[in-house]
């Protein structure tokens, strides 16, 4: 039978972009992570609840330590969103390399390590070249500190693309190599400040990022170096910019996303699929690298220490690029939400009595069913899926459905201007 | 529509009353009658969507039906899964296979009825004692212990065939069984199909090649659109009759096209050697030339070298040997954007898989191959999102593309419409040489007849088109001359207006001493 | 060069080579989980969370009812509960399983983490008591031997327990009839469905078997190896059983072999005290993965699962 055509829609001018039909079409496509979040709230609710918390005021608490709204504990408003916006930062871009690498189809799971590479880069530069005249240092500090987590990611790259290993594993392998030669630097090693454990010497004044607040002066009440809010909130959302020109108006990027959504059509289109592979890895790392250079130069800490290795950033990367659809925008508001939740919930604890760590029971509840909902429904719009099992080579075998849909809905809100 | 008188129920191996099935937009089968008489092959014939598989895939146990009733030997069945089908004795050997590529050939047939011995262990022994005893009864010949992703296709169709046999299937339903086969496997088939016949078994033949329907069946049930719009007997009718049923009205198998107007030579192939997938030789000499304005079409059984060849041609798989000439520039193994660039176009055989990126843009779709041209980027760098605009739209117009707006993913529509996608970008570089391969397989009638008139049109212009098809129909057609593949080589070039006999001959390897005399 | 001599002398001692094998058992319960699982078609990077799960339930019985076993088996199925979730979600609503491993992940962590502190006011839970510790076995007679004595014969319960479940997977999955079909529906679920194989059923089970495993190898870490439960105590060893299995080509004895190399590493880290800490250490402990990549690029190269692996399967063709 003939497959049906498209259901009718009207004959859009597309010659200018088209504002409202973009919108129409991004708002359908957050439809289904906004509708996440919002079943994930209700699940909270109900978990608060049973253990006998008040959900009213668990919620309050968050609201005041993500956004600065309805606090109640003595809290100044502009320090919550400060802190906020300090979670997020690295956020938008360890999200930023997750989604780059899924659009290829590769899972990148080494955003730890490839950002701990550029921590530990940037952290040689900014405090050996400590006298370099601020307005060079900053901008090589981050410049290595990209270079180190592009370079990691491309042990991976070329090993998937010349040999076929699998990126998952190698990934890990690497997050490995990476803790340990951070411990190996730190600990006793040879980056260790004097007097000290498992810190380095900080990176000097002129390799920091400017913050926005002063530290010498008063904000709302509070001493200007509380306020963490560093020129690398720019950085990141350039970051973003800079993810969205590549994917949409590049043709390196028109072929990164055709080699993610089929192999055999990328080849026949004269790309080269390893090229591809190993390009995008380097870009992914890059991004990655680049949060560990804002992890240094900017935040609150500016050396290297060994804990480095336990931080989540990588692995909170996952979620936001999944939960953002891997789209560029997507990720910038899954990362605003993750920072305000981890950031509500450290405020939930010391207000409302309440381990912070049901943020992450949240995140996991917004997870599945977003995982869950997207496949409901598109059996709702498509008639029949009507797949064949994998006949092609096992490589390319095949394209996972919620990869397409996810692809599309990334396209949907990237727009087509 | 002749309708048959229904013979006795319980001479009825199979009788399906008033089966229709809805899909949500699609009506796939509406409220068909189908019978099948013991002991008897029936065809079951009509085009690609007709709905015969559906029909069988109810049957089966796969689908269940919005409506209708299935019996089976005069008593009514409630057929919900494949294991209630296997039951009652059907058995099904499906287009593509149900097999396990890195299990036995052993594996593989007693998959789900596999005999134990104590604690569940897999007895090995005596599953090849009873396939070998199947085998034997049965005339054919299975190496039970055989990885199965090894075997050529026409052995892995007969491990299907003993699968059902082994499940004490009586009634087997084959699903275009000889798209995969060569002609003397086909042959072989036939002849398994006749000995088991022979043994008191019933066979449902589903096809669209009206040759073999009129070669093996003694009944006949034409479908088309979802409905049965004819029940023959096969000694009493003709291919053409069963055409026109299918079709609906006569069916045009000529396209109109003037004498061909041949420059010098655009392509010329020299002693191309290449290898498969699988590392086995694919071509092993090839040389012809094609010229400017003339369409020169490769006939022969899927399987015998083609699907390389163009591959080959197109930049997508390396040769190992010989050498492709574009003019009088080398363009060997250069890769496909360089070939592209260089003014070879390209059709692909798999359209979903290759030639088409189904969750992009009908747009971006439109310029796949060409991403990095200067047309549609900065210095090969940034995309110039209008002038893509401007392209998909031209085309789009131009090719008849039915699509609500160039921005809908490719995926929402119609096989025939995305055949077309890939058509009109393909012809609309201006090639030197256009590689076409199986341009119109799986396509509507309609879409074909545009398709074909457009190929003539690039080859008015002045381009070289190489044309691969399986369907012997479309090159004698199409084809100013026709080259016959088999085994990997250019068995002969002949002209256009050759018999379908002689060709057929050289297909399967046969014909060569004539040539040689001649 | 001290060191190197002290490197040796640690490779002929019989304590390391019995921690290495410890450890390597440890890690090759979730492995085992994860070669059956995916084996049936199912992607689970979920093994750190369902370990993590066995691990903290297994503690919260042993100090509730003082028993071992019983602990044992409140973890497994604690896990098992967790795996039936990635199965739901997965197999009945089609759900990307590599998100849906993560949430299990994250989840984990965050429901762990949110009870220890919930139960016990913040405090955290408390050493495990030694009635409830699993015990250590020795074996008369061949204890003895000189050094494998020590290593094979004098090992923590679970121990054998994991490698008796190796065996038992190996031949649960070559040679009965239930792992052929386990296998078949891993590689062509429409091919088994055809053959009136329940997909679904066989997944389940694999996927809920994989957390039974996993929640095993969490009691055994946290009742059986360390005593205590601390927050996120798993560090990752879900994602090396992951990459075990996967350089284990999705087999349980190469799964195994993996293992051990990871469990020569961490015996390695555990054995600090007795090296003079130098500054190469750390180094020394990225052995094990700088092999691991060494051989992934070299021998094992392509790694293909198994084909239809991480495909929801959707029967109704058009």
């Amino acid at each position: 039978m003939t497959a049906p055509t498209a259901p009718p829609q009207q004959q859009e001018d597309v010659a200018r972009p088209n504002f409202t039909g973009w919108v129409r079409r991004a708002a359908n496509a957050m439809a289904v992570p906004a509708g996440s979040v919002i079943f994930a709230i209700l699940i909270g609710a109900v978990i608060f609840a049973i253990s006998g918390n008040d959900p009213v005021l668990a919620y309050q608490a968050m609201a005041c330590g993500g956004f600065g709204l309805f606090c109640f504990g003595g809290e100044t408003p502009a320090l919550q969103i400060a802190n906020t916006i300090f979670f997020l930062t690295p956020l938008i871009l360890a999200g930023l390399s997750v989604a780059f690498a899924f659009r290829a189809g590769l899972f990148n799971i080494g955003v730890q390590g490839q950002l701990i590479v550029g921590a530990i880069l940037s952290a040689i530069v900014g405090i050996r070249l400590g006298n370099w005249p601020a307005i060079v240092l900053i901008p090589l500090v981050l410049l290595v500190g990209i270079i180190g987590g592009a370079a990691w990611a491309g042990i991976a790259g070329v090993l998937k693309a010349m040999t076929g290993a699998h990126e998952v594993v190698t990934t890990i392998m690497l997050n490995y190599i990476a803790y340990n030669l951070l411990k190996f630097l730190v600990v006793n090693g040879p980056m260790q400040a004097p007097n000290s454990s498992a810190i380095s010497l900080p990176v000097s004044q002129n390799a920091q990022l400017p913050t926005f607040i002063p530290a010498d002066s008063t904000f709302f009440g509070q001493p200007g170096g509380v306020y963490h809010v560093d020129w690398g909130l720019l950085i990141a959302l350039a970051g973003a910019v800079i993810f969205f020109f590549i994917m949409r108006r590049m043709a390196l990027g028109y072929e990164i996303r055709a080699v993610g959504q089929s192999q055999r059509a990328a080849r026949y289109a004269g790309v080269s699929v390893r090229r591809t592979i190993i390009v995008t890895m380097l870009i992914s790392g890059a991004f990655a690298g680049l949060t560990g250079a804002i992890m240094i130069s900017g935040g609150s800490l500016h050396y290297l220490y060994a804990d480095l290795a336990n931080d989540s950033t990588g692995f909170d990367g996952i979620a936001v690029a999944l939960l953002g659809l891997n789209s560029a925008i997507g990720v910038v508001l899954s990362a605003i939400l993750f920072g305000a939740l981890h950031a509500g919930g450290s405020v939930m604890q010391s207000d409302a009595q309440i381990s912070s760590r049901i943020v992450q029971i949240l995140q996991a509840v917004i997870l599945f069913s977003l995982a869950a909902n997207f496949l409901r429904s598109l059996k709702l719009r498509l008639p029949g899926p009507g797949r064949k099992v994998a006949e092609a080579s096992g490589e390319e075998a095949v394209q996972n459905e919620f990869q397409a849909e996810v692809s599309s809905a990334a396209t949907d809100i990237e727009g087509k201007a | 529509m002749s309708e048959q008188p229904k013979a006795a129920a319980d001479q009825l191996a199979v009788d399906m009353r008033q089966i229709t099935k809805i899909w949500p937009g699609v009506v796939a089968n509406d409220h068909v009658n189908f019978s099948v008489r013991k002991g008897e092959i029936h065809a079951l014939v009509g085009e690609n969507g007709a709905g015969k598989t559906t029909l069988m895939n109810i049957l089966y146990g796969l689908i269940k039906p919005t409506s209708g009733e299935i019996f089976n030997n005069g008593a009514p069945a409630q057929i919900h899964s494949p294991r209630d089908a296997i039951g009652l004795g059907i058995g099904m050997v499906h287009q593509h296979f149900m097999l396990i590529p890195v299990m036995t050939v052993g594996e593989n047939i007693t998959l789900g009825y596999e005999p134990v011995t104590q604690g569940d262990f897999y007895d090995k022994a005596r599953a090849r004692q009873q396939i070998a005893e199947l085998t034997r009864r049965y005339g054919l010949t299975l190496d039970p212990d055989a990885r199965t992703g090894d075997l050529p296709v026409g052995l892995q169709q007969r491990v299907e065939i003993v699968k059902t046999l082994y499940r004490g299937a009586d009634i087997l339903i084959l699903d275009e069984p000889t798209a995969v086969l060569r002609p003397q496997e086909t042959d072989e088939l036939f002849g398994v199909l006749r000995g088991l016949v022979q043994g008191g078994k019933t066979i449902i033949f589903i096809t669209h090649k009206l040759r073999e329907v009129m070669a093996i069946s003694d009944r006949i049930t034409v479908m088309r659109r979802g409905q049965v719009v004819g029940h023959l007997v096969t000694s009493e009718t003709s291919e053409q009759e069963i055409a026109r049923m299918m079709v609906g009205r006569d069916v045009l198998l000529r396209v109109e096209k003037s004498e061909a107007k041949v420059g010098p030579v655009a392509l010329k192939v020299d002693h191309l050697v290449a290898e498969s997938d699988r590392g086995v030789a694919a071509l092993r000499d090839v040389s012809f030339e094609v010229h400017q304005g003339e369409i020169l079409g490769i006939a022969g059984v899927e399987g015998n070298g083609q699907s390389e060849l163009v591959e080959v041609l197109a930049g997508t798989r390396s040769s190992t040997g010989g050498q492709v000439l574009l003019g009088d520039r080398d363009i060997t193994n250069l890769g496909a954007r360089a070939i592209r660039s260089a003014g070879v176009s390209h059709i692909p055989e798999d359209r979903r898989g290759a030639g088409l990126i189904l969750n992009y843009s009908v747009a971006d779709n439109l310029v796949l191959g060409r991403q990095r041209s200067a047309r549609f980027t900065w210095r090969g760098i940034v995309l110039r999102l209008q002038a893509i605009l401007n392209w998909a739209k031209r085309l789009i117009q131009a090719f008849d593309i039915r699509t609500p707006s160039p921005e809908a993913a490719a995926r929402t529509l119609s096989g025939g419409n995305q055949q077309k996608i890939i058509v009109a970008r393909e012809m609309s570089g201006e090639p030197r040489v256009l590689l076409a391969a199986q341009p119109t397989r799986g396509v509507d009638i309609g879409a074909i007849e545009f398709i074909h008139r457009r190929i003539v049109e690039q080859r008015d212009a002045g381009a070289a088109v190489l044309l691969v098809s399986a369907e012997l129909d479309e090159i004698r057609s199409l084809a100013d001359r026709i080259a016959v593949m088999y085994e990997g080589r250019i068995v002969s070039i002949e002209p256009a207006g050759t018999s379908e006999a002689r060709l057929g001959l050289l297909m399967t390897g046969g014909g060569r001493e004539e040539r040689a005399a001649g | 060069m001290n060191f190197i001599l002290q490197l040796l002398h640690l490779f002929v001692s019989g304590d390391f080579w019995q921690l290495a094998l410890r450890n390597a058992a440890l890690l090759s319960l979730p492995a085992l989980g994860g070669v059956i699982c995916e084996r049936s078609g199912v992607v689970n990077i979920a093994m750190e969370g369902m370990m993590l799960t066995g691990a903290f339930f297994a503690v919260v019985a042993a100090q509730a009812w003082h028993n071992a076993f019983f602990a044992v088996l409140v973890a497994a199925i604690a896990s098992g509960l967790m795996a039936l979730i990635h199965a739901v979600v997965s197999i009945r609503f089609h759900a990307d399983q590599i998100i849906s491993g993560i949430a299990i992940n994250i989840g984990a962590i965050g429901l762990t983490t949110f009870l220890n502190a919930k139960l016990t006011n913040f405090q955290g839970l408390p050493q495990v008591d030694p009635a409830a510790r699993l015990p250590q076995v020795t074996i008369p007679l061949l204890s003895s031997i000189p050094f494998f004595g020590e290593v094979l014969f004098q090992q923590n319960i679970m121990v054998y327990v994991a490698i008796a479940l190796l065996v038992l997977g190996n031949v649960l999955l070559f040679r009965t009839r239930l792992g052929l079909r386990l296998r078949a529906v891993g590689e062509h679920p429409q091919a088994a469905d055809t053959a009136g194989i329940n997909v679904y059923r066989l997944r389940y089970g694999a996927v809920i078997m994989s957390g039974l495993l996993s929640g095993l190898s969490g009691a055994f870490l946290s009742i059986g190896i360390a005593y205590i439960f601390n927050d996120n105590m798993t560090g990752g060893r879900g994602y090396i059983a992951l990459a075990a299995m996967i350089f284990g080509k999705w087999t349980p004895w190469g799964a195994f072999g993996a293992c051990v190399i990871f469990g020569l590493g961490d015996a390695l880290a555990a054995s600090s005290g007795t090296l003079n800490v130098t500054q190469y250490f750390y180094i020394l402990q990225m052995a094990p993965y700088i092999l691991v990549l060494i051989v992934l690029a070299g021998l094992v190269g392509r790694s293909t699962p198994p084909a239809a692996d991480g495909v929801p399967y959707i029967p109704e063709a058009e």
